[in-house]
Formats: C-alpha cells, structure tokens, sequence
C-alpha cells in the first residue's frame, strides 16, 4: 500500500448516528490542506463493535484506537497525530472509572479477548470496495470451491468442521445442505439458498454487524453454498430497520457482478448463479423458517407444521436451504484454512458426528448492564464470567450482577451460579436457555426479573402470528398472569399456572417461536422463584422496578424546597412552596420517577408501596 | 364489496402509479409485500388507504382478503395516515433494561396520548396525535443496541436518550413547525 498511514474511521449505524461521515469528511479536509493526502489515506470501515464508545477512529499502523470523536476533533488528529506523530490524549479510550488511557487497540481489555473469525474483517477495510476484500485473500475459497473442489467435496469439508447453525436452532449445516441437495436432485427441482438476515430477536445486532463491516464475507459464502447446493438462485432476505446493511449488501452484490463472480459461468465454469435481496416487513416470526418463505412468497408469514422439511419444500415448494447470516459468512474460511483449523476452536467433539459439540467461533452482541456495550466474537466454549467480566469489564455504577439473558426473546435468564458455565450450545439448552442468534443482555439487581418475564411474554404476545391455539391462547394467559403479579394482585398459585401452560406449549405449538416461548418464565421461576414470591405473597418488588409496587417520597431532611422536582413532573403531583419541604401528591403520581433525576440533593426515594401506607 | 367501487374511487394518477409500481414488481419473489411497501412510501402521509388495498386487489387478481391480512400482519405497514413527525421508541430488550419504558410512558404523557392505563397490555403501539402533527411508535430493535436506550426521530437514530434529551427533541420540532 503506498500510503504511510491509514486512518479508519468508522461508518457502522452507531458511529453513523454520531456523525462519523462526518468526522471523515474534515479528516479528509485536513489532511488535503496539511498536504498529507499522498501519505495518509481515509478509510470507512464497517462497525468495530465498540459502538457505545463511538464514533470511532483508530489510526494504522500503530492501532492507536480514538473514541467519542467529534467532528472538532478531527482537526486535532490530523494537526497534532497525522502531521506531528503525537497521539491526542483526550481522545484515547480509558476504561470506566480509570484514569489512565489505554492507546492501543490491541491493549484495550474489550478487544484483548475477543477472537477475529467471523469478524476478521472488520473496521480493517472499506466494505464497500470489493478490492478491499480481495486484497485479503476475499475469494480465494470460492476460487478454490469452484476450480479444485467437487460439490462432494464442498459437502464434505463442511461437514468435518462441525459447523453448527448460527442463527439459533444450531443444526449442523453440512447436514442441512447435504439433504437439500439430495432433495433436489431426487425430485429434478432446482433447489434455493437462502440468507436469513431478518435478525427479529431485540437486542442483538451481530447480524447487521457482519454485513455492514464485511458483506462480501456473506456473498462469496452463498456461492460456494450454492456450488455446493447446486442452486441457481438465491435470496437475502433482510429487515427493512437495516437501511445501511442492505445499501451496502446490494453495492456488494453489484461489484462481485461486475467482477463475474455472480451471474453466468462464474470464473468460467458452468456455474450459473445469482442472488437478489427481499426486504421484510416487520414481523418477528418472520425468521422462522417456514414463516419466511412464505413472506418471500408474499404472505403472511404463518409457519406451518414441520414434518415438511424446508430443505425438500421450502419457497414455492422447492428444496430451499436456509442459513443465517453469520454461518453463511463462516464458510469461506472453512474452506479456505480447512475443517481440521475450525474444530481446533471450540468445545467437545465434533469429529464423529457435528452434535458432540459446538466448534468454531461465535459473535454475540453484549449489551444492557455492562460496562462494556458492543459486539465481541469468541471462540466457543468460553466461560460466561470472561465475557461478562473480562470482555465486557463487569456491571457499571457499583451495582451488582444479576442475571444474564441469552438466546432472545425466547431464550432464558442465567444467574451467578452459571457464571462459570462453558458458552456453546448444549450448555446453554442444558441450563435452560439457549444459544439462540447471540444476543446477551446482562441484567444488574436493579432489574425485576418478573418484570423481565412479563416484557417478553409481552413481546411474544404480540408477535406470535396466532395460527394455533397453544401458542395464541397460552401466551395471552402467561401475561395476563404475570400482569397480575407485577400490579400486586398475583394469586399464590400462580406460579403453577404458569408453569404448567408453559408445559403445554413447550409439548403442543406448531413452530419454535412457540415451544420455546415459555423459557424465559419459566428459567426465571427456575432461578428466581424468591422473587416471584415477593410479589405474590408480600406486595414487594425487590427490585424496586413494578411500579404499582412502589411509589416516591420526598426525604423531608433532605429537602431544601428549592422547587426543582416541580418543574420536573409533568403532572403536577409534588406540592410545596419554595424553601419549604415539598410532598408528593399520591393520587397525581404516576411514578415515572422524573422527580429523582431533577432532584440535586438526592431527596427523593423510591420506596416499596406497603412502608408509606 | 364491488371492487370496481374501489377503482371509481381512486383518481387516475394515483392509478397510472399504482399500475407501475406493480407492473415493476410482478413476477418477483415476495411482491405482494414490495408493492405495498412501494405505495406506502410514495404515499405524503405513509399509509396505505383502504381505496389503495381494493385497487390493487382488482389489478393484480390477488384477493382482497390476501392483501388486507397482509397489510395488517406486517408491523411496517399503517392503514392510518402518520403524523408530520414520526418518534420511534425502541422496545427491545437493551433497551428496556435501560428504561426505554419510561420515556416512552413519558413522551405519551407530553404528547397527550393515553397515559399508561393500557398498562398491562402489551407494549407494541402506534398512535397519532389529533392534531396528526406527531405520530408515536415502538419498534423491537433498532440493532443499535450498544446505544440503548435508542429512539429514532424521523428516521434519524439518537442513542443514550434521556428525558431531558426527548424533550429537546420534541421542543425543537414543535418550535420548527411554529
Ligand atoms: C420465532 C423464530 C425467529 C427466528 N428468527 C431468526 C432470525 O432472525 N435470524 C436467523 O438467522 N434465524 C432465525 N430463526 C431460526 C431460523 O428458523 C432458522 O433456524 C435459521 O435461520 C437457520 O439457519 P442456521 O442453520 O444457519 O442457523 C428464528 C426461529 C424462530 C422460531
Ligand atoms: S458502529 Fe462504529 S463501532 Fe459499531
Ligand atoms: S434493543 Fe433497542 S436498539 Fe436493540
């Protein structure tokens, strides 16, 4: 590369949103007018994974990682870093509660443990320039998979790697694709290969992530599916609130056209292939299946019962088979480093059969009440505790840790005990989550868990597509169950019913949404049963978050009638003159908690409803 | 019930761009949905009228049963026309547990929509204030998760929200339109 310096900046929603564009376009201002543009190069890459910290600018090749950064400051980098060679200080990272900051990338504790696989590619080059890919060894594999690999061959490098879905079911893909073609060639149907890049589960965005920094990863991974497959056709089918993933996804669908490697006769060959993206709508269950090949036919996204296997009839009854975005973008380096490199990550074994154990890398997004907020990849297996701790850097504000969810709306809630707990997929099922796409939201004890079993029963109420009655009707119970707990009225049996609809539809619903719907009530009845005791036998939320459980008073010695909480509340509820101590009016009260925040002396407390009567 | 009634109702140009847009998407997978998505987004005020629905029913030979459960299944689609401002408050899990529910409670409360009294319901909402100057809306996930609590205002995404910075928002828009 002819230029001394590379300055990345990132172009990920979340730096986007900061205005990373931005603080690239003074850059490159700057740098034009210190006369450094034959040196020192802009690039944008997709998202770091640091995204809370952004937006993000780390300059190569000595990785000094810049956080926060404004436009402002982008003069200063170029003045002071890229003319004068001295690192800005004000911008370098520190760790929460730290003073000293940490330079270099490498160094910084959120990156030391992460494992680059998927993720090699990120914020490393421009993923909207298919040289870019190319330049490190992007395409190589396909080359490979197409001039030295039968599709047999293809099959059977996947399948000696184990890989195991990424999208949540966690079913071995070699298998998957090996029934799928199959499937086609008995019935002399042309087969489809299909993208999942609907990414429904709330609080997850790995998906996303994958597309935006590296989207080539993804395409040349459907290729040599589709080789493999022998599909000719093939479908992304991505979430309509992914505006740049999919602008960038369809520039690099362009560009491998451009460059032949879609279309007729790839590299040459007889290969014949092509793929197209088709925007969701806006339903969860839409990731399911059989619900999205009908929203690829233009239905509703219903699924259907599963003795019909999707690999022998999916979209429009062809063989179709489906893989999430992140095990599509695995393929091209099993094939390129081989099988016998991805087993060496992970844990158990998988070289009888891909069920023993789970290999390979996995990205998860890490989020809720953790210091480090962001998207990190690590090998499987790894403890919980190193994700939650070493990776993510612990729970801020001195609170303490509570819970951890995995697997999405339909996964479950860990608790300390399982903090040492391998992370890989049989683990997960066993302690009665899952791995599901890889979304992780650490809780702190300032979250009530019934109240976190009711949002996502609330969740699923909403989204589940109402076609069989377990489903439907079970989870209208399950809320209404736990809406009565959370509002104090709970009944002590309560925690039965619940247990027992989530019985039946674990045993009677059609689709996975609803066999798997009633894990997260009943793991946090399995971990924190004292809580959902609380509520019911004493009218408590420990956690302090039911508000029909608790309400505000104002510290009569505390308060110096300075008059701010009443201009906080919006609905006139604290009264009091100035400098005279204020009180709450509990009839206008609707504990939005708006008074705490205004209030400079810390003179207002939330306390549990039964204390104040 | 006649669909022709739904046709007489619609004026030609709409029905010059209706039958392009489906003319551009027949044939292509899932086009039942882009069609809509394509009608939604040319119409001013993001919806889809139920004159629309017949006509495209009547052109397209598909039932109009099929199209309106359709419209309806998908969260993306509005039957009612939207406010001049669109807040999106994100629902999603990060979100919540950084107390997406509050500002959500709060803005409907500045907004003068329902209080929380539906509470207990679920949590998916979409409502337009009388006046159709704000249109306030939840969504499950941004993907903007490591920004939580996150809200979209016009389709521009803010992180790390607070009330405070809500009401800004909302200040400033209000003060734009006066
Ligand atoms: C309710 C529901 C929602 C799902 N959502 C997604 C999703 O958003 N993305 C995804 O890749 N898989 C999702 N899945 C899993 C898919 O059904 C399917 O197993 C997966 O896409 C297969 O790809 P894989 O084998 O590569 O994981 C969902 C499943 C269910 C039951
Ligand atoms: S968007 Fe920049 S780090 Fe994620
Ligand atoms: S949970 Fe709010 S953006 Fe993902």
């Amino acid at each position: 590369m002819p230029y001394r310096t590379n300055v990345l900046v990132c172009a990920g929603t979340g730096c986007v949103s900061g205005n990373s564009f931005g603080v690239a376009q003074t850059l490159e201002n700057e740098i034009r007018k210190l006369g450094l543009d034959q040196e020192v190069q802009v690039i944008r890459t997709g998202c770091q994974g640091f995204c809370a910290e952004g937006p993000i600018v780390i300059v190569q090749p000595d990785g000094i990682f810049y956080c926060g950064v404004q436009q402002k400051d982008a003069v200063y980098i170029a003045q002071e870093h890229l003319l004068k060679g001295r690192p800005v200080r004000k911008l370098l990272y520190s760790p929460p509660a730290e003073k000293k900051p940490i330079p270099a990338l490498k160094d910084i504790p959120f990156f030391a443990k992460q494992r680059l696989v998927v993720l090699r590619n990120r914020g490393a080059i421009d993923p909207e320039r298919i040289d870019d890919y190319i330049a490190v060894d992007g395409y190589a594999a396909l080359v490979k998979a197409l001039t030295e690999m039968t599709p047999e061959q293809i099959l059977g490098e996947i399948k000696k790697s184990g890989l195991r879905g990424r999208g949540g079911g966690g079913f071995p893909t070699g298998i998957k694709w090996e029934t799928c073609r199959k499937a086609a060639v008995s019935r002399a149907v042309d087969p489809v290969v299909v993208c999942n890049a609907d990414e429904g589960d709330p609080g997850a965005f790995m998906d996303r992530s994958i597309i935006e920094s590296d989207p080539h990863s993804v395409v040349e991974g459907m290729i040599i599916g589709a080789r493999a497959i022998g599909a000719k056709e093939g479908f992304v089918y991505i979430r309509h609130e992914y505006p740049i993933a999919r602008e960038r996804l369809k520039k690099a669908l362009d560009q491998a056209r451009e460059y032949g490697l879609l279309g007729e006769n790839i590299f040459g060959t007889m290969m014949n292939f092509d793929i197209e993206i088709v925007q969701g709508a806006g339903a969860f269950v839409c990731g399911e299946s059989t619900a999205l090949m009908a929203s690829l036919e233009g239905k509703v996204g219903e699924p259907r019962a599963k003795y019909i296997h999707t690999v022998e009839y999916g979209y429009k009854n062809r063989p179709t088979n489906l893989n999430n975005v992140e095990t599509w973008a695995n393929v091209p380096l099993i094939i390129n480093r081989g099988a016998e490199w991805f087993t060496s990550m992970g844990s158990g074994d998988v070289s009888e059969n891909p069920w023993g154990g789970s290999s390979g890398t996995k990205v998860f997004s890490l989020v809720g009440k953790v210091k480090n907020t962001g998207l990190i990849e690590v090998p499987m297996g790894i403890p919980l505790r190193e994700i939650v701790f070493d990776i993510g850097g612990g729970i801020p504000e001195g609170r303490s840790f509570k819970a951890v969810q995995t697997g999405g709306p339909s996964g479950g809630c860990l608790p300390e005990s399982a903090l040492d707990m391998p992370v890989d997929f049989d683990s997960l099922t066993e302690a009665g989550s899952m791995m599901g796409s890889g979304g992780m939201i650490v809780m702190d004890d300032q979250t009530c868990m019934v109240d976190v079993a009711r949002y996502f029963i609330a969740f699923l109420t909403e989204e589940s597509c109402g076609k069989c009655v377990p489903c439907r009707e079970g989870l209208r119970s399950s809320l209404d169950a736990l809406n009565r707990i959370t509002q104090g009225t709970g009944k002590p049996d309560d925690i039965g019913l619940l247990r027992e609809i989530g019985e039946v539809m674990q045993d009677c619903c059609l689709c996975a949404l609803g066999t798997s719907a009633a894990n997260p009530v009943l793991s946090t009845i399995q971990y924190f049963k004292d809580e959902y005791e609380a509520h019911i036998n004493k009218g408590v939320c420990p956690a302090g978050v039911c508000t029909a459980l608790i309400e505000y008073q104002i510290d009569p010695e505390k308060c110096d009638g300075c008059h701010a909480c009443v201009h906080g509340c919006s609905t006139n509820a604290i009264i009091g003159n100035v400098k005279q101590v204020h009180f709450i009016d509990k009839e206008k009260c609707i504990k939005c908690g708006a008074c705490v925040e205004a209030c400079k002396r810390n003179g207002i407390l939330k306390v549990p409803r039964s204390h104040a009567a | 019930m006649k669909q022709t009634h739904g046709q007489a109702r619609l004026p030609i140009e709409d029905q010059d761009f209706v039958d392009g847009v489906i003319a551009r998407y027949q044939e292509r997978p899932g086009r039942l949905l882009s069609i809509l998505e394509a009608l939604q987004e040319h119409h001013p005020r993001k919806f889809l009228p139920i004159e629309v629905l017949d006509y495209v029913a009547a052109k397209a030979g598909i039932p109009t049963a099929q199209i309106y459960s359709v419209a309806t299944f998908y969260a993306l689609f509005n039957l009612q026309p939207q406010g001049e401002n669109t807040i999106c408050i994100c629902r999603g899990t990060a979100c919540h547990t950084r107390g997406s529910r509050n500002l959500l409670e709060r803005l409907k409360l500045e907004l003068g929509l329902r209080a929380g009294e539906e509470e207990g319901g679920a949590d998916k909402i979409s409502v337009t204030t009388p006046d159709g100057k704000f249109t306030l809306r939840t969504v499950a996930c941004f993907g903007q998760c490591a920004l939580a609590p996150v809200v979209e205002v016009n389709h521009s995404i803010l992180g790390h929200v607070n009330e405070q910075a809500l009401q800004r928002e909302i200040e400033a828009l209000e003060g734009r339109r006066k």
